[in-house]
């Protein structure tokens, strides 16, 4: 009878949680559904009432209107360099640098480990106009390197790989070095692929970060063939965009959001595992 | 048929070519603005009076150029408006445009750091007649004396009024036109007769997320009644009866409810169109947007919608809040081919002024003002007078984007009665002090 009990009030919880989930994923997604609603609507009608967003007619020309820009698939292909680039760059540099921070005995370690980790503490503005003026010295702004090379940086991505190799146990180098393996062998062969899937979420969320990016594309990138998709799209609107362009405005917002969309897709087991462990560590 | 399919062929070839040729004579030019991007409606369009708004416009207007002329081809490069952050780091790492589209309240913050040519012997040498530009117009790219800029037209706060509501509410007289306030006693009176008579508060008011409307309001008002709150363009004075008499007026109509809360723009634009209140206190840009709402059968403004000079409501003068669009030459080194080839397309937008204010906004030139073609566009004639009243901040004031910024934040706080009205007004001259006094 006790049982019973427990298995029905155990029931009766499940069924509040799923409820509950269910009803903030539905919060969480209105935003979503009202963008991608209001994408297929004309422009002239959205400028006196977004509640005819309910009702016909509805078009498609939101979306063919971002296809005649000129430029989109050329900010589409400068953002992926971009966003591949930096990705690239940190997963390198953030495992280098996190093996040697966790496994390498060298004077000073601990004092250059915290001064990394203060990057966190430093948002971009703060640096920005230094950054830029550096940049126009060596003559790089409007190229690849000079979008990509500030976001290699990673505080973050230092931080996560460290404490990840710190946590796979020492006795594993030592067994390598048994076997005479070099220090490098012994990270590339050994440990890196014990790394997966901290390399993973940290190669989502570089991606993602990267591909969003706006305020340095927007002063590095200045000519319109070296606009991200970020900037690109966001030169297309209309000076009043929020009232007369309504509809274009949340068209771009869906097609810029689709390939972080379709990242989510692909990635969301990682992106879990890696907000899931975030939340437990 | 192989020897017609090869005549076809080497004559596109030879066609192809020549055009290369002719486009490769051509001097390139980039002219950086703002405005939008509109390609897949007038990518092609070459007949400026198909074209509408100022996208539309704008585009047709560079496609023209680029068709008519012989010498010069204008690459546009479209930016986020408006733009200064991405122009400013483009000057810095030594690639600006050509030329760039500038607000007039912004010139003086890049003529005085040496970043503009000065454009006079260069417009006289191309015909640009400057006494033909409106008193707004000049006084907005003049500069220590000198032209920075070529204007390219003039904006204005004007009131946009729902006739039908104005019906309703016994304020439109005999000859059809609406009955305005003529000093602020007036002004609450009607306010009040609206609400009474229709239940709707009498001012549409954009007071969310941006601070637009208070500070062109505020602006204004401080005109209307002969106040110069910058005698000294290094230092403002908001601590005059005549600041206060603004800022209370403002914080008086928001306390008794005669305007619309909490609507950010495209809120306050929605709403006007729905005939929510019954004057919509905002810029010559949405002239034709409601003119073709009030074409509309069955529409709130349906046979119902005029567009008024700001009403004078203080007995000191008309003048209004302006600023104005306008294109600069980027000091840099130009070779003489590229500046000829900036003045040439410059002339051209000149010569084609009348086209750009059938976007609503007010055309730069008084030939054209006075124009026949000009005062049969819906609605002109009765804001004409703008271009003569329409004032902007002395051009020696520094900075007068971020002043106008900080003007609106605290006018707007007295305005919803988050701080006393002096409060208000002391932090704003104090604040903007502090900024003019740093900025060099």
């Amino acid at each position: 009878m006790a049982a019973s009990e427990h298995i029905v009030g155990r029931g009766i919880g499940n069924k509040l949680i799923l409820f509950t989930v269910v009803l903030v994923a539905v919060i969480w997604m209105l935003p979503i559904a009202w963008t991608l609603l209001l994408s297929f609507k004309p422009n002239s009608e959205l400028m006196i009432s977004t509640a005819s967003a309910f009702r016909a007619p509805y078009t498609l020309k939101n979306y063919t209107d971002i296809f005649q820009s000129s430029g989109v698939f050329r900010w589409l292909w400068n953002s992926a360099v971009v966003s591949v680039g930096v990705t690239v760059g940190i997963l390198v540099l953030s495992s280098l640098a996190g093996y040697g921070f966790a496994r390498a005995e060298f004077k000073g370690r601990d004092i250059i480990f915290v001064l990394v980790l203060l990057g966190l503490a430093v948002p971009e503005q703060a640096v920005i106009i230094a950054r830029h003026q550096m940049f126009s010295d060596l003559k790089m702004h409007n190229t690849y390197p000079a979008i990509i090379l500030p976001g290699l940086s990673s505080a973050f991505g230092v931080f996560l790989m460290t404490q990840y190799f710190k946590a796979i146990p020492k006795d594993i180098d030592e067994a390598a070095m048994l076997d005479n393996a070099s220090r490098f062998k012994i990270f590339w062969k050994v440990l890196l692929p014990l790394t997966i899937p901290a390399q993973a979420t940290l190669g989502i969320f570089s991606f993602l970060g990267a591909w969003n990016d706006y305020l340095w594309p927007l002063i590095s990138a200045t000519k319109p063939e070296m606009f991200t998709i970020t900037v690109g799209i966001a030169s297309t609107q209309t000076n009043f965009a929020q009232s007369e362009g309504l509809g274009f405005l949340m068209a771009q917002a869906i097609f810029a959001g689709l390939p972080v969309f379709v990242v989510y897709l692909f990635f969301q087991k990682y992106i879990v595992r890696a907000v899931a462990g975030a939340a437990i560590s | 048929m192989r020897k017609l399919t090869t005549a076809l062929l080497a004559g596109l070839v030879v066609t192809a070519g020549a055009s290369a040729a002719l486009a490769a004579d051509k001097t390139e030019i980039s002219a950086a603005r703002f405005f939008g991007a509109c390609e897949a409606d007038y990518g092609t369009v070459t007949d400026v009076t198909k074209a509408n708004g100022e996208c539309g416009i704008i585009t047709a207007l560079i496609n023209k150029f680029n068709a008519d002329s012989k010498t010069t081809v204008v690459k546009p490069e479209i930016v986020e408006w408006p733009g200064y952050d991405q122009l400013t780091a483009r000057i810095r790492s030594g690639e600006p445009p050509t030329i760039s589209v500038m607000h007039e309240a912004v010139i003086s913050d890049y003529s005085s750091r040496g970043l503009l040519e000065p454009l006079d012997e260069d417009f006289a040498k191309a015909g640009v007649d400057v006494n033909d530009m409106t008193d707004a117009a000049r006084q907005g790219v003049t500069k220590d004396g000198k032209i920075y800029a070529m204007p390219f037209d003039t904006h204005t706060w004007l009131w946009h009024i729902n006739m039908n509501l104005f019906k309703q509410a016994g304020l439109v007289d005999s000859a059809g036109k609406p009955i305005l306030p003529k000093s602020t006693d007036e002004l609450m009176k009607q306010a009040q007769q609206f609400k009474d008579k229709t239940g709707k508060p009498y001012f549409i008011s954009t007071l969310a997320n941006e601070t637009a409307f208070y500070t062109r309001t505020f602006d204004t008002l401080l005109y209307q009644q002969n106040a110069d709150f910058f005698a000294d363009p290094n230092k403002v004075n908001f601590s005059s009866p005549e600041a206060k008499n603004a800022a209370q007026l403002l914080a008086d109509i928001f306390a008794k409810d005669y305007t619309t809360k909490n609507q950010d723009y495209a809120a306050s634009v929605s709403s006007f169109a729905a005939g929510d209140g019954g004057v919509f206190i905002c810029g010559t840009w949405l002239i034709d947007t409601y003119d073709q709402e009030a074409k509309k059968e069955g529409a709130a403004l349906s046979k119902g919608y005029a567009a008024t000079a700001f009403p004078q409501i203080y007995p000191g003068s008309p003048r209004v809040w302006a600023d104005g669009h306008s294109w600069v030459l980027l000091k840099q080194d130009l070779s003489e081919a590229q500046r000829a080839s900036a003045i040439e397309f410059m002339k051209f937008l000149w010569d084609n002024n009348y086209e750009w204010s059938r976007t609503g906004h007010l055309p730069v030139r008084k030939s054209i003002i006075d124009s026949d073609a000009f005062k049969n566009l819906p609605h002109r004639g009765d804001i004409a007078s703008l271009a003569v009243n329409g004032t902007a901040l002395p051009s020696a004031v520094k900075r007068q984007f971020s002043i106008q910024e900080i003007e609106g934040e605290e006018v707007g706080s007295a305005m919803r009665g988050d701080k006393p009205v002096d409060q208000a007004l002391t932090d704003a001259e104090t604040r903007v002090n502090e900024l003019l006094a740093n900025a060099k």
